[in-house]
């Protein structure tokens, strides 16, 4: 690059400026969000077939509900119990026609007969229910499964920057709980739906029937609105308090159990109980107080249905006796109100149901939304099937975030087969370059090069096939040993994989665990030491077979006999790659043919062994040292508290503590 | 019950950590017992709740009585149609203040039972020792006190008044059935029995379903989790799309098996209708024959329709009723399996020891191994520390040397007469005394994700400024605490600053040393502390320590050399004992030892003093 470049310090490569606060809030779902339906509607769109058959059968089924108490009500009790009242006004949807075709068909009296049809009704009824069930089911499951792997597969392509900055088990509780909650509203809301339907289908018999008793029912609904409103006003603020006091609780908790130890030889057993047992008292009241309100909500929606019979009876009492109804259509008003007044209630208790899923809704959506993601070329250059490992940094600078910049104007190559050591105290920005060459973030054009290809011209996806990268952490998934070098990728054999195991000599210890390389690891692998843990993740992408490797050396201490087996498996590795390590021992660093001297950010020092202990610079003083203790040398460095190298220091506390995310949420009432 | 189902949902997310053992059968019912003794607490108002929902199925039993006496007056022709509705609005009136009243009270007996639970869970867990938390791990404690728990409460708040509801319902309406008609009650009867039996027999079969799900429900959970938190492993490895196929398989597997229990609800929704249908054909049949035949009127008729609510409602509920039922005894099960575990480590205190400590020390043929475990953790150890001796403990990982200091302080149960403090067996002296006279610093450095001055003063909270300064000082942490713009008052951990291994554990060392302890002993606690400032710090304790008996465990030959006397513990044995210059002239382990590291240590202090400079 030319000299310009250097007089006027090229604008900070760093991702735009984004809020990431809107995963850690707590939503709420206080609006009533009718696009979110809308949105939900396109995973549905697939089944609608189903969902279409569905409706159908709930309606036929709300129909055919509606037609039982009329059977009992117009047919058997005006028509064959009280012949002398029928006016044959009532509308009936030829029940009695049917009644009395049944009897002449077969025979029997009305009575009997009536009680055939009822029965093929609520045969047919329950029959259609069921389907209506199971195409619901089928319908919503599949939406909702498409939508978790929808969701899951933007969270598989979010760039590091993002998960620098969003709690894992914020994101998961998205794919796992608010897509249930989902799930709750979808099959609450074809419950309602079964509800509804039959709820407007009893009105229009109703009004059909009699317009001013119908009246007196609907004002029931009002009644049973306000109550609603009321209940959830009242409640809103306690049931935030008793979610707070759960967590507290629970948080408090979970930290004396994990220093129990430090809790018992401190003699605090008393004074912990006792601020348990303030949380416990806090909480217990909260409930307490949500029970008050709750109990009179629910008291009166069940009350709700018998005052409205007290109403029927009295007004209805009066039409009969006037003879604008017949005493069967009072009855059967009697009959209905309680189907009437069922989704009312049931409404005000979907509600809760409805704005947790309306928060969930909006999670889900947002994480879906979140349009961070890597820069991919929009015409990508197809890497040749065999590379010849020639990477080339041009004036690299680059910042996590504005202002702060990582790496300054860093500029080296490495020529294929070459292998590079990368030294510099914590904090110089090592660690940096592995992650923009595994393109872990998004940095400018013409920065950095692969066989003189612009990496950004690559689909990250091809890169990283091509660069294997191993991280300090190795990230064990729970699987067998085998698996885990593997990593399910298709295009290793089992075979492969143990030959990878045996080349970096993982495959000694792994024949002597339980059951080889089929023994069981869990996710966080105490069963295996940190030596162990590193010869696994050079076996794990020495089985992918990468042609160019970059590497981040352990710092953990380990015991010399280790070390030996991890710097031959180490030199096995990177033998005719061109390789990139980040060293932290001397050994590995003398395995290297050039080093590069980092340091906050700046290349210092460049070139073989040779020529930079004749400098006599910062190397030649870094190799008088020894490198034998990566961890004073890190305390030494200053970055005491915080890491400056990395972009959020929290990451990696966050994978060890061993507190899974989920533990964090709080317990919802 | 929509908050039940999203407690189960959240559950779930449970069982990716601690994994659910069972849903719950018909034998755990008998675990319900258990629960006896914190009911018994409540019997008062317990009685009061019966007395009040025997009442409200008594309001509910009227209410057909009211409709009848309505439609008869109708069919007769003189209508009386007041009377009925008046009644029944005060029957609701009556009713409605009634179950707030009982149904409030129900709901505090269950909500104060869990906080009886809960606390005395707390206290339980607290006194436990290694057996126990290494048996229950805190993913699975915390299940419990959750997840069970809220099951508990479930089962008294719900499932017991459903109960209730069931027996009182079905027995008032059948009396005020037959007390209206008894021939077409003895009809109607037969039913329900079968109706019962098969909702019984439905739901049992459901279990599997529900416990299937809740399985499914965990693996998706695990399987997000493990996969977002290696998400950089799979990124680089670029196993994005096969990762995304595999979750695509978990997913489908669980929605087919969430689809699999919904068909069989949807079965058990076709049944149970058709099952009661038995019910109202009958009293449309034989009831509408007896109408016509004029021994029953058109009212009873009517009001037969109302009991049958009364009857099926709860009749159908029974399934529902079971589950909860059984699920809480299993959650009971869960909780007082815990409940039930006992400490090993008994405070049962004598009164003849001594009232101030000396620190003098003795270990007399010690033998250990931990449960479970198959080989010796301590053999045959014996040691005598005078008062004020300092003793340091060297050997590889897991030769011993921890669990010799843990079992000073009685966090592993040590066999009768075999630790002896002041010449008076350990088990002797109250536990909290013991651990105040004998302070351990662990070797973990734990913090509270509270603030510096409450973590270093965690034993007393009270303590003035000028004992934690001192403390901070010895521990070479008041330099670090003072560059904190909130000083002692920083938070530190989960909601506060992360602070770096090494000043984690000098805080730790400083909540050890503010005690002042009669015994101090430390385990490994300068191994994330360079060299230069653990030579700063041992200066320092030296002043502070004198005439006390300190003991510590190192891997470091430079910090050993301080002790009067140095132990080399192999295999759970003592190989070499001896002063450091005894040690060395013997030409053993430790000479070895000493031959590595100080040509080691040299390089150590040298490379500090350039790195230091090259800082600067």
């Amino acid at each position: 690059m030319s000299d310009q470049t250097y007089a006027t310090p090229v604008p900070q490569s760093s991702p735009p400026q984004r809020d990431y606060s809107a995963f850690d809030a707590d939503l709420t779902g206080q609006a009533f969000n009718f696009q979110l339906f809308a949105r939900l509607l396109r995973w549905l769109r697939p089944y609608r077939l189903t969902v279409a058959f569905s409706l159908l059968f709930i309606l036929l089924a709300a129909g055919l509900a509606v037609m039982l108490p009329v059977v009992t009500g117009l047919v058997v009790i005006d028509n064959i119990l009280r012949p002398e009242s029928v006016s044959g006004e009532e509308p009936d949807f030829g029940m009695t026609e049917l009644t009395y075709l049944i009897s002449d068909v077969s025979g029997y009296t009305p009575l009997i007969a009536a009680c055939i049809l009822y029965l093929a009704m609520v045969t047919a009824q329950a029959g259609i229910m069921y389907l209506h069930r199971i195409t619901l089911a089928s319908s919503v499951l599949k939406a909702l499964r498409d939508l978790r792997v929808d969701l899951f597969s933007t969270l598989e392509d979010k760039p590091s920057s993002f998960y620098d900055r969003v709690a894992v088990g914020r994101v998961m509780t998205r794919v796992t709980n608010d897509i249930e909650s989902l799930n709750e509203l979808l099959t609450g809301f074809g419950m309602l739906v079964g509800e509804f339907v039959p709820f407007f289908v009893a009105l229009f018999l109703m009004g059909a029937i009699s317009p001013s008793l119908t009246l007196i029912v609907l004002f029931a609904i009002p009644i049973a609105a306000v109550a609603t409103y009321f209940f959830r006003m009242a409640m809103r603020d306690i049931f935030r308090l008793i979610r707070n006091s759960v967590s507290a609780l629970n948080q408090y908790l979970q930290e004396n159990l994990i220093g129990i130890q430090v809790v018992q030889l401190s003699g605090r057993e008393g004074m912990n109980e006792e601020h348990y047992g303030r949380l416990n008292h806090d909480n217990r009241r909260f409930e307490f107080q949500a029970i008050n309100y709750e109990t009179l909500y629910h008291s009166f929606n069940e009350s709700l249905a018998s005052i409205a019979i007290g109403a029927i009876i009295w007004f209805g009492g009066g039409q009969v006796v006037q003879d604008e109804i017949t005493l069967g259509a009072m009855i059967l008003f009697i009959q209905l109100i309680t189907m009437m007044i069922m989704p009312i209630v049931g409404l005000g208790e979907q509600f809760n149901v409805l704005y947790r899923a309306m928060a969930s809704g909006e999670r889900i959506f947002q994480a879906i939304d979140w349009d961070e993601r890597l820069k991919e070329p929009e015409h990508p250059v197809e890497l040749p099937p065999r590379l010849r490992g020639e990477i080339e940094l041009r004036n690299v600078h680059f910042g996590y975030n504005k202002g702060e910049p990582v790496l300054k104007d860093v500029s080296f190559n490495i020529r294929p087969g070459e292998k590079l050591a990368i030294v510099g105290p914590t904090g110089s920005g090592k660690s940096t370059i592995i992650r923009l060459l595994a393109r872990f973030y998004d940095f400018d054009d013409d920065m950095i090069f692969l066989d003189g290809i612009d990496l950004n011209q690559i689909r990250s996806r091809d890169l990283r096939r091509r660069i294997g990268v191993v991280l300090q952490d190795f990230h064990i998934f729970s699987g067998t040993v085998r698996d885990n070098i593997m990593l399910n990728n298709p295009d290793i054999s089992p075979q492969q994989a143990e030959q990878a195991a045996r080349t970096v000599n993982a495959d000694g210890f792994i024949r002597q665990l339980a059951d080889g390389y089929d023994t069981h690891l869990a996710e966080r692998g105490q069963n295996l030491s940190q030596g162990q843990r590193q010869l696994l993740a050079f076996a794990r992408v020495l089985a992918a077979d990468p042609e160019i490797l970059v590497l981040d050396e352990a710092t953990a201490s380990i015991d010399t006999a280790t070390e030996l087996v991890i710097q031959d498996a180490l030199h096995k590795l990177t033998e005719g790659r061109s390789s990139i390590i980040i060293a932290h021992r001397l050994q590995t660093i003398q395995e290297c043919d050039r080093i590069l001297v980092l340091h906050h950010g700046v290349v210092r020092e460049f070139g073989t062994h040779e020529e930079l202990i004749k400098k006599q610079g910062i190397y030649y003083t870094l190799h008088e040292l020894q490198f034998q203790d990566g961890a004073i040398a890190a305390e030494l460095a200053g970055a005491d508290t915080e890491e400056a190298d990395s972009p959020v220091e929290q990451q990696a506390d966050d994978d060890d503590d061993g507190t899974p995310p989920s533990m964090r949420e709080p317990d919802s009432f | 019950m929509p908050n039940g189902a999203h407690r189960q949902a959240q559950s779930a997310q449970y069982a990716g950590t601690a994994p659910r053992g069972k849903q719950g059968s018909f034998r755990d019912l008998g675990h319900l017992r258990r629960l006896f003794p914190y009911i018994r607490h409540y019997r008062g108002p317990l009685v009061i709740t019966i007395i009040g929902f025997f009442l409200i199925r008594f309001f509910d039993g009227t209410v057909p009585l009211f409709i009848k006496s309505a439609v008869d007056s109708i069919t007769e022709g003189e209508p009386s149609l007041m009377l009925p509705a008046l009644g029944i609005f005060a029957v609701v009136t009556c009713r409605y203040l009634l179950f707030v009243f009982s149904r409030r009270l129900m709901r505090r007996i269950s909500i104060a039972l869990s906080y009886d639970l809960r606390k005395r869970l707390y206290r339980h867990v607290q006194k436990q020792g290694p057996s126990f938390f290494n048996k229950y791990s805190t993913g699975d404690i915390m299940s419990r006190s959750i997840n069970d728990i809220n099951l508990v409460r479930r089962l008294v708040a719900f499932a017991w008044v459903t109960i209730m509801t069931f027996v009182f319902s079905v027995s008032i309406a059948l009396i005020f059935m037959y007390s209206l008609s008894p021939s077409l009650t003895l009809f109607v009867i037969p039913p329900l029995p079968v109706v019962a039996l098969v909702a019984f027999k439905m739901s049992r079969t459901l279990f599997p379903y529900v416990r299937e799900q809740q399985i499914a429900m965990g693996q998706v959970t695990s399987y997000v989790q493990e996969n977002l938190n290696g998400i950089r492993t799979i990124q680089a490895m670029s196993q994005e799309e096969v990762e995304i196929q595999r979750f695509s398989t978990v997913s489908t597997e669980y929605a087919d098996l969430v689809f699999r229990a919904t068909r069989f609800r949807a079965m058990m929704n076709v049944v149970m209708p058709l099952m009661t249908t038995a019910l109202p054909v009958i009293i449309i049949g034989y009831g509408g024959s007896l109408v016509i035949s004029g021994e029953i009127s058109v009212g009873t008729f009517t009001a037969f329709f109302s009991y049958l609510l009364m009857l099926t409602g709860p009749v159908r509920m029974i399934g529902m009723t079971l589950s909860n039922l059984t699920t809480g005894a299993a959650g009971t099960a869960r909780l007082f399996e815990v409940l039930d575990y006992e400490p090993e480590i008994r405070d049962q205190p004598k009164a003849n020891v001594p009232a101030s400590i000396e620190g003098h020390l003795q270990i007399k043929g010690l033998s250990y191994s931990y449960p479970g475990a198959n080989r010796s953790a301590l053999e045959n150890i014996s040691i005598d520390i005078e008062a004020g001796e300092t003793i340091a403990f060297l050997g590889r990982v897991g030769c011993g040397k921890s669990t010799i200091l843990k079992s000073l302080v009685r966090l592993i149960d040590t066999p009768e007469g075999t630790v002896l403090l002041d010449g008076h067996d350990i088990r002797d002296y109250p536990l909290g005394r013991l651990r105040q006279d004998v302070t351990l610093i662990l070797q973990d450095p734990f913090l509270f994700s509270d603030t510096l001055r409450l973590n270093v003063t965690y034993d007393d909270p009270s303590r003035m400024d000028e004992p934690i300064w001192t403390a901070t000082d010895a521990a070479s942490l008041s330099a670090s605490i003072r560059e904190f713009p909130m000083q002692l008052a920083t938070i530190v951990g989960e909601r506060g600053i992360t602070l770096s291994g090494g000043q984690k554990q000098r805080a730790t060392l400083a909540r050890g040393l503010i005690r002042k302890a009669a015994v101090l002993a430390m385990d490994d606690c300068f191994s994330s502390v360079d060299t230069e400032t653990e030579e700063e710090i041992l200066a320092g304790l030296k002043r502070l320590r004198k005439g006390k008996t300190t003991l510590l465990i190192s891997h470091r030959v430079s910090t050993a050399r301080h002790a009067d006397r140095i132990f080399i513990i192999d295999g759970g044995r003592i190989v070499e004992s001896g002063s450091h210059a005894e040690l060395l002239r013997k030409g053993g382990y430790y000479a070895d030892l000493e031959a590595i590291q100080s040509n080691q240590d040299q390089d150590r202090q040298r490379k500090a003093k350039l790195l230091h400079d090259l800082v600067e």
